[in-house]
């Protein structure tokens, strides 16, 4: 599967990956409506920062999820085909099992009406995330994971 | 009846065994045993389904087409009573014997009742089938019983006994169906196995703030019915309650009723070998009927939880089918809502954690925000979050890999804590990824 890489030494912290991504994410996709009026919506990649230090990180999609064992209500799934963690908001009962292992941190509360686990779903009806699109220094990379021995 | 893998229990270890099963082996047969009368579904959820947060469809976790698609065989009503690990065939009550290449023991835990006199002579493990009114709260078929009684005689007053995790959530559950909630609890707290004292002050606090009533300390010495259903509790300091609603919900103990004692060795539960191989051969077990290594404790304990039941059972299906797979351990760790304060605790973090432990803390009293982390030896050995619990899998992650944070601990307790604190190999690890250099 095509997996996002993070090149830290290029990314300035500017966050526009953040903004493309609640955007992408809101009921409205329109940026003002997006930041002022959908209030319990979150960006699902995170900017790190210390001092000039910075990356973006959004879900890995791990081989071996460990969000999708600990989730208690089925939301969580891994697609077989495409290898995409997503997580089914009818299903989700906010349990946050899946924060509680996710080792990436990378799992986010949105608080809702009904409260949800909220994480990167890849952008799938897109040629690829917004994250790695609008990112101006490409220190987000859509790129084939390379294969590994199985042994 | 005969199959190659024969699975005892349909809830997270059975199922998760049996898909990996599946996967190694496309045409060996496959049949899980279970004595309830429902496809699989998630137990942790019934407490949802009690509240009215979510029906009986979303209750199942794995579609009705599952076990059609996975050629996988479902026996439901089958209460499993006995086996013989010589002939390979375990028995259920109805008589029916069931012979196996290889089998799995996932058959959980089931719920510990009390030894509290009834009214009328005898205790209530033998009383309760006799009278209305008082549950357990294990299985989804407890729930709707429960739900049904509730609705049908317009309860308005539940006492649940036991404050630990199933306890409070059905306390919960009641409390958002409009019944007042009486918690009694033997310890001097509540959720005192995964909390330590701050933290479920903080807890003891909201559930007052709803106008519950706590009793620690305490327990009930005897339960009066009256025309077949329950009335009144008398407390072991005297005091009574007045009910129609009893809740036990002490705990839960691995179901191992039926198991062959002279092949099978337990000790809290059933003793597996890293590849969850029981005493026995062919024989293997895993959820929380298990007993197998914690790596915090360095020994062999029964982790009652859903991550790893799933992650021991897919160990378990694997060795199974052929491919040698180890289980590398685990440890304690939940995660829980409960009346709006979410909660995540794992490890030694409470009353478990020894003297030399150092302790992190944080805390905001006005907000239910309350963060602590403890150390040994520079290692993470335990967590309790209340209120902001974003991240809490970056600490489960240092755990379980053991990470010397020594050089990091000044912001190990940082709101703001996350990756890019981390020490710069398992950072590297994490965030770079293998086999790609910065």
């Amino acid at each position: 599967m095509k997996k996002i890489y993070i090149k830290e030494e290029y990314c300035i912290g500017c966050r526009l990956c953040e903004i493309y991504c609640q955007v992408k994410h809101s009921k409205s996709k329109k940026i003002i409506k997006a930041f002022k009026t959908e209030l319990d919506m979150v960006p699902m990649v995170t900017v790190e920062e210390i001092g000039h230090h910075s990356f973006a990180v959004q879900c890995r999609h791990c081989p071996d999820a460990p969000c999708v064992d600990a989730c208690i209500s089925g939301a969580m799934s891994k697609n077989e085909k495409s290898g995409v963690v997503t997580c089914d908001d009818q299903k989700c009962v906010g349990c946050w099992s899946c924060i509680m292992v996710c080792p990436y941190g990378v799992i986010k509360r949105k608080l809702g009406e009904k409260k949800i686990a909220s994480k990167c779903d890849l952008c799938q009806d897109e040629l690829e995330p917004v994250c790695v699109k609008n990112c101006p220094n490409e220190a987000l990379v859509l790129a084939e994971e390379e294969e590994k021995d199985e042994s | 009846m005969k199959a190659d893998y024969l699975i005892i229990g349909n809830s997270a270890a059975g199922l998760s065994a049996a898909e990996s099963i599946r996967l190694l082996d496309s045409h060996g047969s496959i049949l899980v045993l279970t004595e309830e009368n429902f496809k699989n579904y998630s137990k942790p959820l019934i407490t949802y389904y009690l509240a009215g947060k979510v029906n009986l469809d979303q209750m199942y976790y794995r579609s009705p087409a599952f076990y059609a698609q996975k050629n996988i065989m479902l026996c439901t009503d089958t209460c499993i009573v006995g086996m013989n690990t010589e002939k390979k065939e375990v028995i259920s009550a109805q008589g029916r014997k069931f012979s196996y290449n290889k089998l799995l023991i996932a058959s959980g835990g089931i719920p510990v009742l009390p030894p509290i006199p009834v009214s009328g002579g005898g205790l209530l493990k033998d009383e309760m089938k006799k009278i209305e009114g008082i549950y357990t709260l294990t299985t989804l078929e407890d729930a709707r019983r429960l739900k049904k009684y509730i609705e049908k005689n317009h309860i308005r007053k539940a006492v649940v006994l036991g404050a630990g995790l199933i306890g409070l959530k059905a306390a919960e559950a009641c409390l958002e169906l409009g019944l007042t909630i009486h918690l009694i609890e033997l310890s001097d707290r509540i959720l005192a196995a995964t909390f330590d004292h701050k933290a479920s002050k903080i807890m003891e606090a909201r559930i007052e703030q709803k106008q519950g009533r706590i009793y620690t300390s305490n327990t009930i010495k005897q339960i009066k019915a009256s025309q077949g259903t329950v009335e009144k509790l008398i407390l072991a300091d005297g005091k009574q309650i007045d009910t129609n609603l009893l809740i036990a919900a002490v705990g839960v103990r691995p179901h191992t009723a039926f198991i062959d004692a002279g092949t099978i060795e337990t000790e809290r539960g059933i003793i597996v070998d890293k590849h969850m191989q029981t005493t026995a051969e062919h024989v293997y077990a895993a959820g929380d009927v298990a007993s197998s290594t914690d790596i915090l404790k360095k020994r062999a304990e029964n982790i009652a939880i859903w991550p790893l039941a799933v992650m021991q059972g897919r160990v378990a299906g694997m060795n199974m089918a052929g491919k040698r797979q180890e289980y590398g351990g685990g440890f304690f760790m939940n995660a829980v809502e409960i009346m709006g304060i979410p909660s995540i605790s794992m490890g030694l973090s409470g009353p478990q954690e020894s003297k030399d432990a150092e302790v992190l803390t944080q805390e905001d009293g006005s907000s239910s925000i309350y963060r602590k982390v403890v150390i040994e030896k520079n290692r993470i050995v335990g967590l309790i979050m209340l209120g902001h619990i974003e991240r809490a899998g970056i600490y489960a992650g240092l755990i379980k890999n053991r990470i010397d944070i020594g050089n990091i601990k000044e912001n190990i307790i940082r709101e703001d804590f996350g990756l890019i604190q981390l020490p710069a190999d398992y950072k590297k690890h994490l965030v770079v990824g293998e086999g790609i250099e910065v």
